[in-house]
């Protein structure tokens, strides 16, 4: 063999061609006699195609050990998300909610329910914990319950982390997950004064957002106050991008996704994250009511993708959000920060949480699981654990060594695998133990499909697509 | 013309046997292979009584998925990917490590 191969994984595509992907995301298509000879070792390497194939470094004439530096270094840069440990902490200061979400995840409390707000003494832990991560960067996310429903304890957090700060010296970021319902322009103020950005739920068209996130106050209309308040903080803040909006997909959602990201440009959004249902809390008690199999999400992503394409290209610049975080994986040497999806998974080293009472969880959907008695992923409390004992400690240690998509089974032959990630939370919800099974994982059938599309679209090398795509990227 | 002698056999009603030669296939790539079809059908596996260098594979239904004679083929091209991966890894498997250990040198350093 006049060359070597270097480490690749392989698929057939379809019936006439093989994707081949490298351990830094380089692709190539390759034609299945090509194919053959690439790993036979008789093709020519003085051919156009074999200089492609060298040029992605998936074979060399080179000295390996020239080549490896050049590897290791592109690797290095893909995982540089490893090089901060934990940047992302979410804090409940409360379970309390005035919504009655029909996939609500978390065991909400009424209103007149203060059982389960945060003390000072808690908070006060929870923001020295948060600190003693060695990360330069913070940031501080408030989830609920709606955190706005005790923003007294919001703002006491905020100015406690400030306090840190001026000694820490980190990078410090502030977003807090509201409905926006009880927003008013004194909080607002406040909000936009210690640069806390928003980030809220818009499910679609009033109809459908209402019927996925009702008010408990059933006199109240949640769609009209949403808008109402949306242009407030907007023109408070004088930034749209103050606002940041996520979508779930129920049932109900299935067929519409045109009228949904309608919905987000209509009200001024220029981005939306088509997301399927998690299977934790309701949407796991109810599944029957409100989720649906992962195939027909699949159908509807396409089709709003295509969309959102079809959008671009008559003008209006809109991203979709997945989308863009995996083809600046497919298409760019960097890294993406993305909890749900990395490898090693982002569980605790990325992210991480603090519960109303101090329970520090390794993920949103672990404090989700924790509502439903099930305290696996649960890291500590800041109460009576030290920093190292919850985030060095043998459990943590166990949970990443069971996240590494390049040694779990399947996954770490699969051809999209450096693109892709593991959920060891997710595992274990659905499948019930975190290294999970790839054939019928959820999880996994979703992700391959909308790579696989990205792919055949990049394939068409229609230059409109390329460019709405590099947009995004950019 | 040499007479071949082709590996599946249809046992009875809802099982099929494939013979899988070990000198064509590694055990680890008969497992990763079979990893994939576990959910579907059960799957009994033995050394051939009279030739060490065979392994039986036994496909039977489970529940709702009847085993029919293009489980086996799909197994078979299966068989071949993984080998083909086996294969490949054997030529660059060491060079990965060399390249995730370079990768993170400065971290060894640092400790």
């Amino acid at each position: 063999m006049a060359y070597q191969l270097l480490p690749f994984r392989f698929e057939r595509f379809n019936d006439n061609e093989y994707l081949l992907t490298n351990e830094v995301g380089e692709y190539i298509f390759l034609q299945n006699e090509d194919f053959y000879h690439l790993v036979k070792g008789d093709m020519d390497e003085h051919c156009d195609l074999f200089y492609d194939i060298a040029s992605k470094q998936i074979a060399t004439t080179d000295n390996v050990t020239d080549v490896i530096p050049m590897l290791a270094t592109k690797f290095r840069t893909k995982k540089s998300i490893l090089r901060d440990f934990t940047s992302l902490h979410m804090v409940v200061p409360t379970l309390r909610c005035n919504s009655s979400c029909i996939y609500c995840q978390v065991a909400r409390k009424n209103m007149d329910d203060h059982s389960a707000n945060m003390t000072k003494k808690t908070a006060k832990n929870v923001v020295k914990t948060i600190f003693q991560s060695p990360s330069p960067f913070i940031k501080i996310e408030f989830q609920g319950g709606d955190p706005s429903t005790d923003f007294e304890m919001v703002k006491y957090i905020i100015e406690e982390a400030e306090w840190q700060n001026l000694f820490k010296k980190r990078v410090l970021e502030f977003v807090i997950c509201t409905n926006l319902t009880l927003l008013n322009e004194d909080m607002v103020k406040y909000l936009k004064k210690h640069k806390c950005m928003i980030s809220t739920s818009l499910d679609g068209p009033k109809d459908l957002h209402d019927t996925n996130r009702p008010l408990q106050n059933k006199d109240l209309d949640h769609h009209a106050i949403f808008e109402k308040n949306l242009t407030m903080i907007r023109d408070i803040w004088g930034d749209k991008e103050c606002v940041s909006a996520l979508m779930t997909t129920s049932k109900h959602s299935l067929g519409r996704f045109k009228e949904i990201i309608d919905e987000y440009v209509r009200l001024g959004f220029n981005n939306i994250f088509l997301r399927s249902l998690n299977p934790y809390g309701f949407a796991k008690q109810y599944k029957e009511k409100i989720a649906y199999p992962v195939e027909e999400f699949i159908e509807n992503y396409k089709e709003g993708l295509n969309y959102i394409i079809e959008l671009n290209k008559k003008g209006t610049f809109f991203i979709e959000g997945f989308a863009a975080l995996l083809l600046k994986r497919m298409l760019t040497p960097f890294a993406t920060g993305f909890v749900d999806l990395q490898s090693p998974a982002g569980v605790g080293i990325a992210g991480a949480i603090y519960d109303y009472d101090g329970n520090v969880y390794v993920s949103d959907e672990a404090r989700m699981m924790a509502r439903f008695k099930n305290f696996y992923f649960r890291l500590g409390n800041v109460n009576e654990n030290t920093y190292q004992e919850m985030f060095n400690g043998e459990l943590l240690h166990n949970i990443i060594s069971s996240a590494c998509t390049e040694c779990l089974p399947m996954c770490s032959e699969c051809v999209f695998q450096p693109y892709c990630g593991a959920d060891p939370v997710r595992n274990m919800s659905e499948q019930g133990d975190m290294i999970g099974f790839r054939p019928t994982n959820e999880m996994c059938k979703k992700t391959k499909a909308i790579i696989r599309y990205l792919f055949e679209l990049l394939k068409k090398h229609d230059p409109e697509i390329n460019r709405i795509f590099w947009s995004w990227i950019n | 013309m040499a007479d071949i002698k082709f590996p599946v056999v249809e046992l009875e009603d809802n099982k099929f046997q494939v013979s899988v030669d070990l000198n064509l296939y590694a055990k680890e790539v008969i497992t990763a292979a079979l990893y994939k079809f576990t959910h579907l059908y059960f799957i009994h596996q033995v050394t051939d009584s009279s030739n060490s260098n065979l392994v039986q594979i036994v496909f039977e239904s489970k529940e709702d998925n009847q085993v029919n004679a293009d489980v086996p083929k799909h197994f078979c091209n299966e068989l071949i990917d993984q080998q083909l991966r086996h294969y490949t890894n054997n030529q660059f498997g060491h060079i990965r490590d060399l390249i995730v250990e370079e990768a993170f040198k400065p971290v060894n350093v640092k400790r």
